[in-house]
C-alpha cells in the first residue's frame, strides 16, 4: 500500500444470504481526494462504500471476504474496534439524520461518547466542526434550538460537522444530496471540494454530473465489478470501456 | 428508446452536414471560377454569407445541448467538435470568398505559364479532395478516413512549397503570379482546415486527441 493511498481493498467478496454482491473487487483511493463511486441501481455502490467502516457487519445475512486498508490497517481483522473505526471513517447517508436534540448536542455526541473533548473543549469541537461544514455563520447563535428547525441542507452539514467532530480520516457519503434541493445540493458539493484539503472524501452518487463536478476519480460499479476507474475527466471525456460510455450516456441505468 | 439528448444531437449534425455540403459547393466553385475563367462572384460571395450565417444557429444548438443535457463521453465529444469544424466551415467559405475576390481585382491564371498553371491545378484538385474527405469523414465519423487527410495535407504543402520555389526563380512579377501566389496560399489554409476537421473526427469517434498536420 503506497502512502497515498488512504484506502486499499484486495479480493473482496461480499454477499447477503445467496445474493453476491461485491466480486473480487481490487480498489485504492488515494488520501485527500474525492473519489466517486457510480453504477446502476443494486450493482454494489452502497454496499462497497458500507464495507470502509464495516457498516454492513449489522447485517446478519452479510458474509465478507477479502481485506480492507485504511491507513495501512486491515479493518477486517478480528481485534478491529469497529466503533474506532468508525469515529476513524464517518459516514453521511441519503437524508439528512439529526438526533433528536439541538444543534449543539448533535455535534458533541460523538466527541461525548468517544470521550474526546469535554468543557471548553467541546465548544472549540463545535465550532470548528461547524466552520468546516460551513454552518458556523448560519447558526452560532441558535446552538441550542432544535437541530429539526434547520433546513434540509442544513440538516445535512450539521450531519457533516457531526461527522467531522470526532476527527475523521475518512468521510463516506452516500447520496448526500439526493433529498436537497439544487441551492442545497450545491453548497453540499461546495463543501465536498473544500473536505478533501484535510479528509479523504468517497461519495456514492446517482447524478453523474454531481460526480463530474465533485470528484477527482471515478470508479464505474456494474454487477458487483469495478468497469473502469481513473481520473473523473478522462472517465467523462473519453471513457474506455463501452459500458461506461453507455451508463453515463444514458443509455442503460 | 430515443434518449432525450438524440433529437438535439440529430439536429445538430443535420445543421452541421447542411453547412459542409454547402461549404463544399462554395469552395469548388470558387476554385473552378479561377481555373476556368468563368468568374461568378455575385454567387460566391451569396454562398460565403450563407454560411457565416448558418454558423451562429449551429452553435445556439450546441449551447443549448450543453445547457439542456449536460452531454459526457462521446455526446460531449461530438458537440465539442462540431463547434470546431463549425468554424472550420466558416473558414472554407471566406477563403473561397478571398480566392474570388482575388480573380476580381488582379484576374486569373490564364496568362500564366504552363509549368505554373500545372501546380496550381493539381494543388486545387488535392484540396478540393481534401475538402470532400474531410465533409465525409465527419458525416460516417470515420476516424480511418480522416487520418486519410495528413497525407494529402502533405502533398498540398509540397505543392505550395515547390510553386514558392518556382516562383523565386522568375523574374517577370506579372498579375499572374502575384494572382497565383495568393491563391496557393488560400489553396494551403484550406487544406489546413480539412485536417482539423480531420483532427475532430477522429477526436468525436475515437477520444484521440492528434495532429493531421
Amino acid at each position: 500500500m503506497s502512502q497515498d493511498d488512504k484506502i486499499e481493498v484486495k479480493k473482496l467478496n461480499i454477499g447477503f444470504g445467496e445474493k453476491h454482491v461485491i466480486r473480487d473487487l481490487d480498489l485504492k483511493i488515494k488520501a485527500n481526494t474525492v473519489t466517486a463511486i457510480m453504477g446502476p441501481s443494486g450493482c454494489g455502490k452502497s454496499t462497497l462504500l458500507r464495507s470502509f467502516n464495516r457498516m454492513n457487519d449489522v447485517i446478519k445475512t452479510c458474509k465478507t471476504t477479502g481485506e480492507v486498508f485504511v491507513s495501512g490497517r486491515n479493518i477486517y481483522e478480528p481485534n478491529t474496534n469497529v466503533y474506532d473505526l468508525r469515529r476513524q471513517v464517518g459516514m453521511v447517508f441519503q437524508k439528512p439524520n439529526p438526533l433528536p436534540k439541538s444543534i449543539y448536542e448533535n455535534i458533541a455526541f460523538g466527541p461525548k461518547i468517544h470521550k474526546t473533548a469535554k468543557g471548553k473543549n467541546l465548544d472549540k469541537v463545535i465550532e470548528k466542526s461547524l466552520r468546516a461544514s460551513a454552518l458556523w455563520d448560519e447558526v452560532h447563535d441558535r446552538l441550542h434550538d432544535s437541530a429539526f428547525d434547520l433546513s434540509g441542507g442544513q440538516q445535512q452539514r450539521l450531519c457533516i460537522a457531526r461527522a467531522l467532530a470526532v476527527d475523521p480520516e475518512v468521510i463516506l457519503m452516500d447520496e448526500p444530496c439526493s433529498a436537497l434541493d439544487p441551492a442545497a445540493t450545491a453548497k453540499i458539493e461546495q463543501l465536498i471540494r473544500m473536505l478533501s484539503d484535510d479528509y479523504t472524501v468517497v461519495i456514492v452518487t446517482h447524478n453523474m454530473q454531481q460526480a463530474s463536478r465533485v470528484s477527482d476519480y471515478t470508479v464505474f460499479l456494474y454487477l458487483g465489478k469495478i468497469i473502469e476507474e481513473g481520473d473523473t475527466k478522462a472517465i467523462f471525456e473519453n471513457p474506455q470501456h463501452e459500458l461506461t460510455e453507455q451508463y453515463i450516456t444514458g443509455e442503460f441505468g | 428508446m430515443k434518449r432525450l439528448i438524440d433529437a438535439g444531437l440529430e439536429q445538430l449534425a443535420s445543421m452541421l452536414f447542411r453547412m459542409g455540403e454547402l461549404a463544399q459547393k462554395t469552395v469548388s466553385l470558387s476554385v473552378m471560377n479561377y481555373l476556368e475563367g468563368t468568374h461568378n462572384p455575385a454567387q460566391v460571395k451569396a454562398l460565403s454569407e450563407t454560411l457565416a450565417s448558418m454558423a451562429d444557429p449551429i452553435e445556439d444548438t450546441a449551447f443549448e445541448i450543453i445547457a439542456r443535457f449536460q452531454p459526457v463521453a462521446s455526446d460531449l465529444r461530438i458537440v465539442k467538435s462540431y463547434m470546431k469544424i463549425c468554424y472550420d466551415f466558416r473558414r472554407y467559405g471566406r477563403y473561397a470568398l478571398d480566392i474570388s475576390q482575388i480573380y476580381e481585382q488582379i484576374g486569373g491564371i490564364g496568362e500564366c505559364d504552363t509549368s505554373f498553371r500545372k501546380i496550381l491545378e493539381e494543388m486545387a484538385a488535392e484540396t478540393l479532395n481534401m475538402v470532400g474527405t474531410s465533409i465525409e469523414a465527419l458525416k460516417k465519423h470515420d476516424a480511418k478516413l480522416a487520418q486519410t487527410l495528413s497525407k494529402m495535407e502533405q502533398h498540398v504543402d509540397k505543392l505550395y512549397y515547390d510553386y514558392l520555389d518556382k516562383l523565386i526563380q522568375t523574374t517577370a512579377t506579372t498579375g499572374c503570379t502575384i494572382s497565383s501566389l495568393l491563391v496557393v496560399r488560400y489553396l494551403e489554409r484550406i487544406a489546413d482546415h480539412a485536417t482539423y476537421i480531420g483532427e475532430s473526427v477522429v477526436y468525436l469517434a475515437t477520444g484521440e486527441k492528434t495532429t493531421l498536420r
